[in-house]
Formats: C-alpha cells, sequence, structure tokens
C-alpha cells in the first residue's frame, strides 16, 4: 500500500480567545494521497483554514498526529519544519501574499533564499522560465500592485512552485479574482498538477470549485461531516 | 550564516530603507547625535590634554596651576592661565638644569586624591617671602633659584596704546633656567635688583602690540604698569606660549612696592645642572621650608609629577565627558528600539509569508537585526564624519584632536547599541508565530 504524503490522526486545535475555548478543528483523521486532489469545504468559520494551515505546518496540533511522508512533525524543530515548508509544501493564498517591497521577479526567487544549501539548478532560470509560461515575462521587474490580481495570483503560484514542491496548498485561491480570471487560475492549477504530479489541498466555501477536486472533504465546526449542509 | 547570506542581508535592509528613507533618517539620526557628541567631547578633552601637556612640557612645571576663573582668556589665547605663575617657557633638557618647583600648600595632597588639593593649595598655602629665597640659595645642590612673582591682567601703557600683560618679578637666572633668549636688548642685571632699578624686558607679543608691530623700537621707551613707570631694556623672543609672550619682566626687588606691597613670591623654581641631584635638591628644599611652614603649606615638586597629576585629572574628566555624550548614544539606541518595535508590527505581515515560505526564526532574527546594526552603523559613520569635519573647523581656534581609538570604539560603540537594542524587536518578530502573522492585517 501507498503511503500517504500527508496524514492527520485525530487532531484537534484550541484556541483561546480571552477566556473563551475554541475548538477551531475537532477530532480529524485524515489521509492525503501523493498526486491527489483534495478540497476541503466548509463555510466561513468553520476551521477549514486551520486545518490548511496545520496541513501546511504553520500551526501545531493541540492534540493528535500529524504525518508529513510517514513522519511525525511534532516532534520537528523550528529549522526543520521552516525547511519542509520550503521545499516540500508552497502556499497560495486568497490575498496573495506578495510582497510589495519586491519586483515579480525578486517574489518568485524569494524561497531560494531560505534554503539551507545551494540550490540543484538554476533559479533564475527556472523563475524566467515560469513568469514566461504564466505570461508574465514583462512584467518581472514591476511590483505586485502594479499589476492586476490575476497577474498577482500567477506570480504567487510561479513562487510556490519554484523549489518543486511535493504539494500545493490553495487557500480560497479564487476569492479575490472575478468571475473570468478565478477559472484559469483554477485551471493552471490543475495543469500543473498533472505536469508535476504535485498534491493539491484547495480550501474554499465554494461547492462548484470543491467540486473539481478528485476528494472532497467537509467541515463544520470543526469537525469532518459526511455532507456538505 | 555563511558571508555571502550577511551580504545579502545588508543589502536588503539598505533595500527596505532607500523605500523609507525619511524614517530611516530619522532613526539613524539619534545614534548619530550621539556619536557626534561622544566623538566630539572626546577629540576636545582629548585636545585640552595634550594641549595642556606640550604647554607643560615646554614651559616647565610650576607653571601648572589650575587658577579659579578665566581659563580661556580671550587675549591670552586658549589655556593661556593654566600657566599662571611665572616659569618662562623651559625647555630643561636642551639646557641640561633640572628643575624642582616650590609652590604653595600641599597640592599632592595624597588623602584628596589626583588634583584633589590644586586651587586649595594655592589660595591657602604659605606666603613666600625673600628670606625663604635666600634661604633656598643656601641649598649647595641648587644651581638656581629663581624666585617668581606674578601679577595678571595688569594694564600696560605706552603713549595712547593699552595692553594686558603679566607682571612677572624674577631674577637674573630666569632667562638661563627657562631658556629664553633676548631678542633685542638685555635682560636686567645683579647691580638692578640690588639697585630696585626700574628696567624691564618684555614678552614679545605685549612689544609688538604696544610699539605699533615693530618690538624693536621698544627699546629705552617708558612704559606704565599701573602706577610705576619702567624702562623697557630688552625684548623676549617670540615663545608661543602667551604668559611669556605678554610677560613684564622686572627685578623682583622693584616689584616691591605698589606692585607687589605684601613683598612675597608666588613660587620658587629651582634647577640643578646634574639630574641625580634632582631627589637631594627636592629633599633640601623641603627641610629648608618646613622650618617655617607646615607640611601642608607648600610643595615640592616636578614637572613630570605635576604633568602625571594633569593627566589624571583629564582622564577622569574625559571618562566623565564621555558618560555624558553615551546618554545621547544610549537614546539613540531606544529611538532605534522603538521605530524597530513599530516596524515589527507594521511588517508582522512580511514575517508571515516569509515564515510560510521556509524563513526559520534565526533568518527573521538576522533580518530585523541587520537592519538595527545598519541603521545604527550607519548613523554611528554619518556622526562620525560629521564630528571630524567640526574638529577641523574648531581647531581653528581650540585643541582638538580626533584619534583612531576614539572612531572605532564609536563606530562599534554604536554598533553594538544597534544590535542590543535592536535584538528585542528583532526577536519578538522572530516569535510571532506564523499562522497569526500572516493572518496579520
Amino acid at each position: 500500500m501507498r503511503q500517504p504524503i500527508i496524514e492527520l490522526s485525530k487532531v484537534s486545535k484550541t484556541y483561546y480567545l480571552g477566556e473563551t475555548k475554541v475548538k477551531a478543528v475537532d477530532n480529524v483523521s485524515l489521509k492525503i494521497m501523493p498526486n491527489e486532489y483534495l478540497s476541503i469545504l466548509g463555510s466561513s468559520g468553520s476551521g477549514k483554514s486551520t486545518l490548511m494551515y496545520l496541513i501546511g505546518l504553520l500551526e501545531s496540533a493541540t492534540f493528535g498526529k500529524i504525518y508529513l511522508n510517514g513522519q511525525d512533525i511534532s516532534r520537528m524543530s523550528d529549522d526543520k519544519l521552516s525547511s519542509l515548508r520550503n521545499q516540500t509544501i508552497g502556499f497560495v493564498f486568497q490575498s496573495f501574499n506578495l510582497l510589495n517591497k519586491l519586483t515579480v521577479l525578486e517574489n518568485v526567487m524569494l524561497p531560494a533564499a531560505y534554503l539551507k544549501s545551494k540550490a540543484n539548478f538554476d533559479v533564475k532560470a527556472k523563475t524566467m522560465d515560469l513568469l514566461n509560461r504564466f505570461g508574465l515575462k514583462d512584467r518581472q521587474n514591476f511590483y505586485p500592485n502594479k499589476i492586476s490580481g490575476g497577474q498577482q495570483q500567477r506570480v504567487a503560484i510561479a513562487r510556490a512552485l519554484i523549489l518543486n514542491p511535493k504539494i500545493i496548498l490553495a487557500d480560497e485561491p479564487t476569492g479575490n479574482l472575478d468571475s473570468r480570471t478565478g477559472p484559469e487560475i483554477l485551471k493552471l492549477i490543475e495543469d500543473l498538477r498533472r505536469e508535476f504530479k504535485t498534491t493539491i489541498v484547495m480550501v474554499t466555501h465554494e461547492k462548484d470549485i470543491a467540486k473539481r477536486a478528485q476528494k472532497r472533504v467537509y467541515i463544520k465546526d470543526g469537525r469532518v461531516v459526511k455532507k456538505y449542509l | 550564516m555563511n558571508q555571502n547570506k550577511f551580504i545579502q542581508l545588508i543589502t536588503n535592509a539598505l533595500t527596505d530603507f532607500k523605500k523609507s528613507k525619511v524614517r530611516t533618517i530619522l532613526t539613524s539620526l539619534g545614534i548619530m547625535i550621539g556619536v557626534l557628541s561622544v566623538v566630539l567631547l572626546i577629540a576636545l578633552g582629548l585636545g585640552l590634554k595634550n594641549y595642556l601637556s606640550d604647554q607643560f612640557e615646554s614651559l616647565g612645571a610650576n607653571i601648572v596651576i589650575i587658577l579659579p576663573g578665566n581659563v580661556f582668556n580671550k587675549e591670552a589665547g586658549p589655556g593661556g592661565n593654566f600657566g599662571r605663575g611665572f616659569a618662562g617657557g623651559a625647555q630643561f633638557e636642551s639646557l641640561g638644569a633640572n628643575i624642582v618647583i616650590i609652590l604653595p600648600g600641599n597640592v599632592f595632597n595624597k588623602e584628596a586624591g589626583p588634583g584633589g588639593n590644586f586651587g586649595r593649595g594655592f589660595a591657602g598655602g604659605a606666603h613666600f617671602d625673600e628670606k625663604d629665597y635666600l634661604a633656598l640659595k643656601k641649598i649647595p645642590e641648587a644651581d638656581y633659584v629663581v624666585p617668581g612673582f606674578t601679577k595678571s591682567g595688569v594694564t600696560i601703557e605706552y603713549r595712547k596704546a593699552k595692553r594686558l600683560g603679566t607682571i612677572m618679578g624674577t631674577n637674573t637666572q630666569a632667562p638661563k633656567l627657562f631658556n629664553f633668549k633676548i631678542e633685542s636688548g638685555k635682560f636686567f642685571t645683579e647691580s638692578d635688583i640690588d639697585r630696585r632699578s626700574k628696567k624691564v624686558a618684555l614678552g614679545w607679543d605685549l612689544a609688538n602690540n604696544l610699539f605699533a608691530d615693530r618690538p624693536e623700537t621698544a627699546l629705552n621707551k617708558t612704559i606704565k604698569a599701573g602706577d610705576e613707570r619702567l624702562q623697557v631694556i630688552g625684548v623676549i623672543e617670540k615663545r608661543g606660549d602667551p604668559e611669556i609672550d605678554q610677560g613684564v619682566f622686572i627685578p623682583y626687588t622693584t616689584t616691591f612696592g605698589s606692585l607687589n606691597p605684601d613683598k612675597t613670591f608666588f613660587n620658587f623654581a629651582l634647577g640643578t645642572i646634574d639630574k641625580e641631584n634632582v631627589e637631594a635638591l627636592k629633599t633640601a628644599a623641603k627641610a629648608t621650608l618646613l622650618k617655617r611652614y607646615d607640611d601642608e603649606d607648600f610643595t615640592v615638586t616636578e614637572q613630570t609629577e605635576i604633568l602625571s597629576t594633569v593627566n589624571q585629572v583629564f582622564t577622569i574628566v574625559n571618562a566623565i565627558l564621555v558618560a555624558i555624550g553615551s546618554i545621547s548614544l544610549i537614546v539613540g539606541g531606544i529611538g532605534i528600539m522603538n521605530i524597530m518595535y513599530a516596524a515589527v508590527t507594521e511588517r508582522t505581515k512580511e514575517v508571515g509569508i516569509r515564515r510560510a515560505i521556509g524563513a526559520t526564526q534565526k533568518d527573521i532574527l538576522w533580518q530585523f537585526l541587520t537592519e538595527a546594526l545598519v541603521l545604527s552603523f550607519l548613523g554611528g559613520l554619518v556622526g562620525l564624519l560629521l564630528a571630524g569635519a567640526i574638529v577641523l573647523i574648531v581647531r581653528n581656534f581650540f585643541p582638538a584632536e580626533i584619534n583612531l581609538v576614539a572612531v572605532l570604539i564609536a563606530l562599534s560603540v554604536s554598533s553594538g547599541i544597534g544590535i542590543f537594542f535592536g535584538v528585542f524587536p528583532a526577536n519578538r518578530a522572530a516569535k510571532l508565530p506564523p499562522i497569526e502573522a500572516i493572518r496579520y492585517e
């Protein structure tokens, strides 16, 4: 049997908002296989984003275990987790999260700055290749706030791909895009999955988008439920 | 962290600063002013100390005196009144004489610490007189005994010209002991002393000023000092020492009138040709004076002792100046910390993004620390350059010196302050939970 690339075992995440205890993720178990296309569907405040950040190693679980390629991440140091985020995971956010003080080119290359050893490929060449492919070559020296939302999201995707990650985590990637650009971005992500054999986890509150995935997980009040609404 | 990465961090920091120039300048301003004030204070303190040391070395030591009041007498030039007292431009080494100086009061009271009794000694000590002079002359090791009566700020007149000068009552050994040459005319003689004749030699500047830039014309002219009419018989070569250059050298006996009604001496300078005799001379001088005075009432010392005391005093003064200047450095550092804290809050989102794409806590820490370091280093550098420029200007009218040690200290302290005050905000940035940082709007 193939090993899941990510496995969540009875994971819970609890926050304190002042005195109030909030269970954002409650006893979730989940297996994500390599090259799988999974969508996590839930309404606002359902805990779906928290779940994604747990998968993305940005958040640690209060209870339960998270395994990445069979390894328990709760025992990993900050350096190790950062390194995994750097090389194994690519994030695509709803609000793009590009650094406005860096150019498009610099934004795409940024993850390489945090490599602990020198990249075994030409980062600049790969950046140019991705920008070219995403139709952003003539925008390489622009600052992100000078290009359109769709272009910004493509820059973010290029940044996510630069170090050949195994997993792309997309948090409402079309949320800030218009009805024409949104589907374009989705198609781009899906094409990349086929081409680079990456695993895709997409968080969304839109059923139509969730439907595009091979596998869907519905989240309500932090729990995995059988049916969405 | 390797060298390339550090250079990259510095480049990134500089790029960041370029995008917020005004804030960068304002932030560095505190450090800049701090470094400026520390370096300037060191430069002035050091300059003054060296200036005084030089003065002592060329003047001879009994001039030591830190008198109350007008230290920076404009007429006398910087440090002019430090040398009040009298001893001419002594260059002992060239003369081969070794000079022992006798001062009123116990200047080097050990219990009072360095410099403790300066001033008090002179104010409260013995008033030497001719009896002491004659007694000291009997010491076999004393090849020279030069009494000093000094009265400064005396108006010297020639016709309509008026200048402030210093009356210096002394004897015929003074030129030889203190090695000053008579440029024109001659110095008074023993018989002038015996006859209390009103013949004087003028310092070069005084002669030059009173006689319309032709000091040689002063000879045989009659000048007025207070109520006394005095005949100029000589002009002393220019020494570059305001005390001597403004001096009116007069037989000490002649001062025993309206100029010196109490018939006192301020000090004595004793010289011995053989260096080996210095200790014996000191001992003998002390023994002689102890017959009339208490130990507390006079000081027998050498140039080197006074010099080292003055150096000690100035080391302390400089330390205090630096401490005061350092306050502004610390304030500058706090300014940097304040701005860095604000920057961390403002850039929380950036921290979150960087963490998401793989930056470790250390990467973030170094990023902010480098910015603080570069800010304070640049501020320090600018402060240093400004201080250098100011010192170059100030040097024209006040002794000031920048030395390498001060420069290195200023730069390393300002960088150190950057690191010290940068660590806290940088650490806060590093410890931001990535998830909260990235959600921060």
